[in-house]
């Protein structure tokens, strides 16, 4: 029996077992690109309806999660037209020295205890600061534990796309997070250290 | 990623200190690191970024910061939403009527309210069986956009759609259904099979249409076979007779007999519905795609 031919009852019995299960999720994802909790929930009770008005597409329960994030970018993207959050322009090249300079050696900072005093507000913040696309390729592997095939499906991309965006995109939010550590309060430098030049962990001796 | 031949050592010609081909080898890598901290890589390229490794320190480093970085992220706290949330949620769902089923269970119709009379009711019942026939051919209409007819050899896309599925119907298929994971990694826009009533995906393969990519799902459709393509969005709003009625939301269709065709905008991409069959017969295969 096809999903449209059950009873609506049993389809929305069916549609809340597979959607509501992942609203948390859902919201998380939509409170990074919105100004609000409310937006946030706006979007995704908007995603929720679309869902629902398509839900005889979705064939494969274990394709839900995915399946509602592709819906979610969709009426995501609709918002953010009206959302100022990515208007700045993003220093590229700036990033990408402070990286090379981390990974070239060329500073005593130790990445991994930058990043282990980072608070969610300040991950949240860098998050903004690099390219939307590079930015959501990483969240939806680090954060929300989607594999790459999954990503390249949710974005429409091929995943060599996938795989490139994960990269920059992290080493851009290295860049990130290493540019502003002044600025939010994460320390300098960790030159007292004795291994001053492992610098992306603090505890391996020199390369 | 299977039939990556990557070398990350050092060429057999190259010079001590030859910076520029040992920052070309890092570039390459750069793109595949991350996926070599998150195990994502086919095993054969993860061996040959294992042997790089243990020479490049600088690359050790970076694979070390995919961790660090991922770690970090990993760690984020889970957002909970709210039982008001998933209250509201489900109310608007069980008030969204489906497009083919009836509504699941209504608030309270005003009708029902005490202080309206059982007089007026009935007028309204009475207004509403006269209307109900217009409302719903109303509704038909807002379902299924109206489509604009063009010339279709005024229309080059059209041009080449067509003689590629000539090309194509004059022999075996070329591809399989199981191919269209191959096919979505081949293009840079989304592929999705269509889920009309009745039609069932056969093949997909990608082609090119005059140097343009294309992907190209094959359905039998009522024992007929039916060819969708889809092209980026930049072939396909190159031409005014396309971008004109799209713009103002219909559907354009073409006919060369014996072939009728049917073109809509689809995400970051345009369709093109091709088949020995009448556009207006064609746009039944687009029922129920919403998200497309």
């Amino acid at each position: 029996m096809t999903q449209s031919a059950l009873p609506i009852e049993e389809q929305h019995a069916r549609f809340q077992a597979l959607v509501l299960p992942h609203l948390d999720r859902l919201l998380r994802f939509a409170q990074r690109r919105t100004s609000s909790v409310g937006d946030a929930e706006d979007a995704v009770q908007d995603t929720c309806i679309k869902a629902w008005l398509c839900f005889a597409d979705l064939r494969d329960a274990e394709k839900a999660r995915p399946w509602l994030y592709r819906i979610l970018r969709s009426v995501l993207s609709d918002v953010s037209e009206k959302s100022d959050r990515r208007r700045q322009l993003v220093d590229i090249t700036r990033l990408e020295q402070a990286h090379e300079e981390l990974i070239g050696g060329d500073t005593d900072v130790v990445f991994s205890e930058v990043a282990a005093r980072l608070d969610s507000e300040m991950l949240a913040k860098a998050l903004t600061l690099i390219p939307e696309d590079f930015a959501t390729a990483v969240e939806l592997h680090d954060i929300d534990g989607f594999k790459y095939h999954e990503i390249a499906e949710i974005a429409g991309i091929p995943i060599g796309t996938v795989m490139s965006r994960i990269s920059r995109g992290r080493r851009l939010l290295a860049g990130t997070i290493i540019a502003n550590r002044r600025a939010w309060g994460l320390g300098t430098t960790d030159a007292q250290k004795p291994s001053a030049r492992a610098r992306i962990g603090g505890d391996r001796s020199a390369q | 990623m299977s039939d990556l031949h990557l070398n990350f050592g050092a060429q057999p010609n190259e010079r001590p200190g030859d910076d520029d081909a040992r920052e070309a080898r890092h570039q390459v890598l750069a793109t595949l690191l991350g996926a070599y901290a998150d195990g994502e890589l086919p095993p054969e390229t993860a061996s040959q970024i294992d042997a790089h490794l243990l020479g490049c320190a600088r690359c050790r480093r970076e694979v070390e910061l995919h961790a660090v970085v991922s770690a970090r992220l990993s760690r984020e706290p889970q957002v909970l939403a709210s039982s008001t949330f998933r209250d509201r949620v489900m109310q608007e769902i069980a008030e969204t009527r489906l497009p083919s089923a009836p509504r699941a269970t209504a608030s309270r119709a005003w009708w029902q309210s005490p202080r309206i009379g059982v007089g007026a009711a009935l007028i309204v019942l009475a207004l509403t069986a006269a209307l109900s026939s217009t409302r719903w051919r109303q509704d038909a209409v807002r379902a299924r956009p109206v489509s604009a007819r063009v010339d279709a050899v005024a229309v080059p896309l059209f041009v080449a759609i067509l003689d590629d599925y000539r090309r194509v119907m004059a022999g075996d298929l070329p591809g399989r259904a199981r191919d269209l994971d191959a096919v979505r990694a081949a293009v840079p826009f989304p592929v999705q099979p269509l889920r009309g009533a009745g039609a069932s995906l056969l093949a997909a393969w990608s082609t090119d249409l005059r140097g343009e990519p294309a992907a190209v799902l094959a359905y039998r459709w009522h024992d007929r076979l039916v060819l969708e393509y889809l092209v980026a969005e930049p072939v396909f709003f190159r031409h005014p007779g396309l971008r004109a009625p799209i713009a103002a939301g219909q559907l354009v269709s073409a006919v060369s007999s014996p072939q009728g065709l049917l073109a809509w905008a689809a995400p970051q991409s345009g369709a093109i519905l091709v088949g020995d069959v009448a556009p207006d017969e064609l746009s039944a295969l687009r029922v129920g795609d919403a998200v497309r």
